[in-house]
């Protein structure tokens, strides 16, 4: 069977590379957790794997804004292998801090654009705050999103948040049309039930309690909870998941590992 | 040397200068009616300009929800009052010398990384803009007890 | 040696007495007469003046914080009970009493205790898990932010230094603070207001922990007027390690590489200014801004350079610095530093600041010469900046050398063992507790007392604390310290549990980590006090699911100054119950610390702290899926009670807001205690409890009820099933609010009740009630004619209103 390789990107501040690392792997792929500098030095190594990922953390210290200095380090030095990455229609994921930075990049929502045209702001509580929350997935099947990294998954899953910056905010009422209509808006935060939730199940006041997005192909996807705390039911809260064993988060790593198989 | 000030664009919540607003009303002073925050920086090195402008709309201000100042100079809308029918103060908050600015550090780094290859210096400040009737007194109260510690950083109330 | 620009001749020599006093005053040293003296007679021996380099140096390593001289050195004891007296002298008190118990319980399983940075107890056949607590107290009351951010990143620190270096799994954190809801006007001059202190010193430890990336899991909050002018930061850290990391051995020729951050001018004389009580005037350098990131890029190389054995020793800078951890290192060979090749931040500072700086980020390693060029070619290549200092000899000196000047020169045996044993007395007045009046109360004064109970500072919920901390990064809290019974939780849960999967692939096992603290027992009796604080501990570890027999402690003592010897007897009393209990419960130390000298002055007078001793308990879970929350889970459950209850209103949270005068301090009864812990382990494992709650402050009026309003269910209670000690007859208010240790509140499922009681046969356990589908909580005497009922969702609301900021 085919060996599939995932590249998880780290730098000073990276912290969720141990998790992502395991979830990958429980999936099957095999991992390396690579250094921006080893990037910098060789610059078509990254054409070596089939999956990006960029992890949770504070790169940088999140001095600036979050994902602020690092987005511009992917883009100064690296700017067009990434593009060239994300253009193949390989997946790449962008977990809180990666999801901003993504975002700050302009990998997302549009990487042929490759410019910045959203955010992710401070939260509307000026907070940092670590909680669970209730998504509403938008899934290939039912709402045709193209995202390959939210197939089989169930109507709401929870995960984990842990961020002070992941207030979502397009640039424009146009882009958030097209996000719409492109079902590009894969998960919002939700109530229990499906409906519109209040603070704290809306943890910072997204535009359209937007928790994840991906691009129109589907093949990049970035969102601020994360699914590597969830790959097992033991990590829930009420130690629930599915198959007894598993937690909800494993199926996002696991489409991705499977779409390249 | 430049000084550039990170602004709010309008239409977007200032959530820190808000916090700011709520923490004066926990100590008890009433007649600040709103709190506008936003982050300084000084950069003080060969660079001209062009350059500077460039490090606060490419590094240090976000495009889609911040505008900045350079030198107080600004192309877009000025801050104003108009809606606020009350006195306007500004307390600028700077570490003293010697004291570790982690912020700095990251802010020379990432200059570097612009392709800006110069020697510098940088320092990180917060203003803040309090908009009511406020005394001097009080003023310097809302300084000394939330805004700056005075063992290792130093204000200015204008 | 020769006075230089940059190095100064301090001619003690001649000097007398007070001239030595008088300078050690002046240059903040923190000497006493004695040590000044031993000093002089040393260099008298060598014919010579030492140089500043060499008084500073002393200083430093002979300081309170990194010596403690008080709790290893010699103490008077007298302890008075009436007019019964009896005396001891203790040598060494720690080494009499905590550490005295941990080597006769000599238990296998600890790895390494009391002689490196943290204590290692065995994880599994490969890995070890060390922790450790540290206290970063007058940092934090001059800067709350930067004391509490470099209070965590110290004690990260630690771990990163145990053995060869341990992978950081979780945070803890507790304080003690002033009242954050005192007026302005009451908070002395020249200090901060409490609530500035707490939000300062909690957003230190969320930014530093945060960006650290480990997740903070566990703590405490507890106010007391006491702490106003001198809070209490108390950080731990948790980490993993394998066992064949544990040891380090210096040899003569290693290289002494320093990483990490540059060496600035900041927290000069932190070691010896932690040992000065606090004024409107207390020193600005002691001041220390922490770098997290730069902290976190050493954590990342040096768990790769240590996996490539590329280093045979490591350790921290802390207090003292550079002179504390080369000093360390090189105890037993010898060291020669230059001191000139240390990266600085900035030019001017002169060779005894660069030294003893305490410059945050920083670690010093003994590198093998063929190594040189492979490790520093590792860290460079993450940014990271590790420069050769010097080396380690085998002359059993200390050499620096300052621009090919030899600035220092001293015999490690007389820099390490030279420090003269002081001599202090210690008294105790034991105070002779009696039974409060009987607290009579009706049906809607203890409503009243239950919502006064739960909205009580040091009850009321913490969750605007623990949300700002990432308490789950790392993907490995599976016992949260917020719990319910989906993901929208609320409830406090007893301790957290780290599953540690990422590093130890395919376990199954897990890291418990709880605490105990009760100052307020303490300002009546600190045997009790220490008593209660470790059977907390065990009892919040035991709740989740832990083994008591798997389970080790840390002591944290913040005391105040030990020169008065009532203070010190005070203490000399909660050494002695670490030693009864840790015996008792079978239950070793592993590491622990003080902080001492915790006084601050107002108005001229002088005030020491309420003592605190923090017991921190971590343990090995064998299985981490039989592990369990606290909040109820079915209607229809039964609710048992384990343990005695007491009359034991004693420094108990109704005796505060009833303003009770007397009560007894609630005792520990190991032997009783254990006994239900054993079982109740067991009974976790059979599947026979749906759900377990301590009970601790505010009895069990306050147990119950926040285990019914984190599930959101009803509860019903008759009161009368209650077990209590039958020596005098207890009020249903008494019953209901007495802190009696030894107790837990179990929920069972019917089905199961049979063989529950069974395992518990022949232990003192109650019957009580049943989680009730009407969502009421009702507390009922039918005997008194009591009837308490209270919704959960108001109480819920009660309990989390007061911290609500």
């Amino acid at each position: 069977m085919k060996k599939v390789k995932t590249l998880i990107l780290r730098t000073a501040g990276t912290n969720c590379d141990y998790e992502t690392q395991a979830a990958f792997e429980l999936c099957g792929a095999v991992v390396e957790c690579v250094h921006i500098n080893t990037l910098i030095e060789k610059k078509d190594k990254i054409f070596e794997y089939d999956i990006l990922a960029f992890p949770g953390g504070f790169s940088y210290g999140d001095d600036i804004a979050s994902g602020k200095i690092l987005s511009n380090e992917v883009k100064n030095k690296l700017g067009d292998k990434f593009k060239k990455f994300a253009l193949s229609d390989k997946p790449i994921i962008g977990i809180c801090n990666g999801f901003q930075v993504l975002v700050k990049m302009g990998l997302l929502p549009e990487p042929k654009l490759f410019e910045q045209i959203s955010t992710l702001s401070y939260n509307d509580s000026d907070k940092f705050e670590c909680r669970w929350v209730y998504l509403k997935t938008e899934k290939k099947v039912k709402n045709e999103s193209n995202c390959i990294w939210t197939k089989n998954l169930p109507d709401i899953i929870s995960l984990s948040i842990a961020h002070g910056e992941g207030k979502f905010i397009p640039n424009n009422k146009k882009l958030l049309n097209s996000l719409n209509k492109n079902n590009q808006i894969v998960f919002r935060y939700s109530s229990k039930d499906g409906s519109k939730p209040e603070y704290p199940l809306d943890p910072n006041g997204s535009i359209e309690q937007i928790a994840g997005i991906c691009n129109t192909k589907g093949n990049i996807f970035g969102l601020m909870p994360h699914p590597e705390r969830y790959v097992f039911a033991l990590q829930h809260p009420a130690k629930e998941g599915f198959d007894g064993e598993y937690g909800w988060g494993k199926i996002i790593f696991q489409n991705a590992v499977d779409f390249v198989k | 040397m430049f000084k550039i000030e990170i602004l709010t664009k309008k239409g977007f919540k200032n959530s820190h200068g808000k916090h700011v607003l709520s923490d004066i009303t926990g100590i008890g002073i009433r007649n600040v009616i709103k709190v506008e925050y936003s982050p300084l920086y000084i950069i003080d090195g060969d660079i001209n300009f062009v350059e500077a402008k460039m490090i606060a709309s490419e590094l240090l201000s976000d495009k889609i929800i911040e505008t900045y100042t350079v030198n107080n100079h600004s192309e877009h809308d000025s801050k104003s009052t108009a809606t606020f029918n009350c006195a306007l103060f500004v307390v600028e908050v700077w570490y003293k010398t010697g004291v570790t600015d982690t912020v700095s550090e990251s802010v020379m780094k990432a200059v570097k990384d612009l392709g800006i290859i110069k020697e510098m210096k940088v320092k990180m400040g917060h203003k803040y803009y309090l908009y009511g009737k406020i005394s001097q007194t009080v003023l310097n109260n809302i300084a000394t007890k939330l805004l700056a510690n005075t063992l290792i950083q130093e204000y200015k109330i204008k | 040696m020769k006075s230089t620009t940059n190095c100064k001749i301090v001619k003690i020599l001649d000097l007398s007495d007070k001239q030595l006093l008088e300078l050690s005053r002046k240059n903040v040293l923190s000497l006493s007469l004695e040590e000044m003296k031993a000093i002089q007679n040393y260099f008298k021996k060598l014919k010579r003046n030492p140089t500043d380099v060499e008084i500073e140096t002393i200083a430093q390593t002979w300081s309170e914080h990194c010596k403690h001289k008080t709790l290893t050195g010699v103490i008077e004891y007298t302890e008075e009970k009436g007019s019964q007296k009896v005396r001891r002298t203790y040598r060494n008190l720690l080494k009499e009493t905590i550490f005295k118990a941990t080597v006769e319980l000599n238990k296998k399983w600890c790895l390494s205790v009391f002689k490196d940075n943290a204590g290692v107890i065995e994880f599994d056949s490969k890995n070890g898990v060390a922790f450790k607590v540290e206290t970063h107290n007058h940092p934090s009351a001059l800067e709350p932010y930067g004391g509490s951010a470099t209070g965590i990143g110290g004690v990260i620190r630690d771990i990163l230094g145990v053995g060869l270096g341990a992978k950081p799994l979780a945070n803890t954190d507790v304080f003690c603070f002033g009242n954050p809801n005192t007026v302005a006007s009451k908070v002395p001059e020249g200090m901060h207001h409490p609530k500035r202190i707490v939000k300062g010193v909690v957003s230190g430890v969320r930014d530093y922990g945060n960006r650290m990336g480990i997740p903070t899991v566990n703590g405490a909050v507890y106010f007391d007027d006491g702490y106003m002018a001198n809070p209490l930061v108390y950080c731990g850290t948790m980490g993993i390690i394998p066992k064949n990391k544990i040891e380090k051995k210096v040899n003569f020729g290693d290289l002494i590489l320093v990483v990490g951050g540059r060496t600035g001018r900041d927290g000069i004389h932190g070691a010896t200014f932690s040992s000065i009580q606090l004024d409107q005037e207390s020193d600005v350098t002691a001041v220390q801004i922490g770098n997290p990131i730069v902290e976190k890029k050493v954590l990342d190389v040096m768990l790769k350079a240590r996996n490539l054995n590329l280093y045979r020793a490591v350790t921290d800078c802390g207090a003292g610095g550079l002179s504390s951890a080369v000093g360390e290192l090189g105890e037993k060979t010898g060291a020669v530093v230059y001191l000139n090749k240390v990266p600085l931040k900035y030019q001017g500072l002169s060779p005894w600041e660069i030294w003893i700086s305490e410059a945050q980020e920083r670690m010093v390693f003994a590198v093998p010469p063929k190594n040189k060029k492979k490790i520093v070619e590792i860290f460079k290549k993450e940014n990271v900046e590790a420069v050769f200092i010097g080396e380690f000899t085998k002359d059993k000196k200390l050499t620096l050398i300052y621009n090919n000047d030899v600035v220092t020169s001293m015999d490690m045996k007389f820099l390490h063992d030279g420090v003269p044993k002081p001599t202090r007395l210690a008294v105790c007045k034991v105070k002779e507790e009696k039974e409060q009046k009987p607290v009579k109360m009706t049906s809607s004064e203890i409503s009243k007392a239950l919502r006064a109970s739960l909205a009580d500072l040091n009850v009321c919920s913490k969750e605007w604390i623990i949300r700002q901390y990432d308490h789950e990064v790392q993907g490995q809290t599976v016992i949260k310290p917020l719990q319910g019974n989906d993901i929208e939780v609320s409830g406090p849960g007893d301790a957290a549990v780290i599953f540690p999967y990422t590093v130890v692939r395919g376990t199954k096992k897990g890291i418990v980590l709880s605490n105990g603290l009760n100052p307020q027992y303490g300002k009546i009796n600190t045997y009790k006090m220490a008593a209660s604080a470790i059977e907390e501990a065990l009892r919040n570890a035991v709740a989740v699911g832990s083994d008591v027999e798997k389970m080790s402690i840390l002591d944290n003592f913040c005391w105040g100054n030990p020169n008065k010897p009532e203070i010190l007897g005070s203490l000399v009393r909660a050494a002695n119950a670490c030693y009864d209990m840790s015996k008792a419960f079978d239950v070793p130390f592993i590491s622990g610390k003080d902080s001492l000298h915790n006084e601050y002055s107002i108005g001229g007078k002088k005030y020491s702290i309420p003592p605190a001793l923090l017991i921190s308990a971590m343990g090995v879970i064998e299985n981490v899926a039989n592990t369990i929350t606290m909040p109820l889970k079915n209607n229809g459950n039964k609710i048992f009670v384990l343990g005695i209850t007491r009359d034991e209103l004693g420094g108990s949270v109704l005796a505060k807001i009833k303003n009770i005068k007397d009560g007894i301090v609630p005792n520990v009864y190991p032997k009783e205690s254990k006994e239900i812990m054993k079982r109740i382990y067991k009974a976790i494992n059979k599947n026979l409890i749906e759900s377990c709650h301590d009970c601790s402050e505010g009895g069990l009026a306050v147990a119950i009820s926040e285990m019914a309003f984190s599930a959101d269910r009803g509860v019903k209670i008759d009161i009368d099933a209650i077990k209590t000690e039958t020596i005098r007859s207890m009020t249903i208010a008494e019953i209901l609010f007495s802190e009696s240790n030894g107790r837990f509140i179990v929920e069972v499922y019917p089905d199961n009740e049979e063989k529950f009681q069974e395992i518990f046969n022949c232990t003192v356990f109650s019957k009580v009630g049943y989680v009730n589908d009407d969502k009421k909580i009702i507390f009922e005497s039918k005997k008194n004619k009591i009837k308490v009922q209270e919704d959960p969702e108001t109480l819920l609301k009660v309990w989390q209103s007061t911290m609500n900021w």
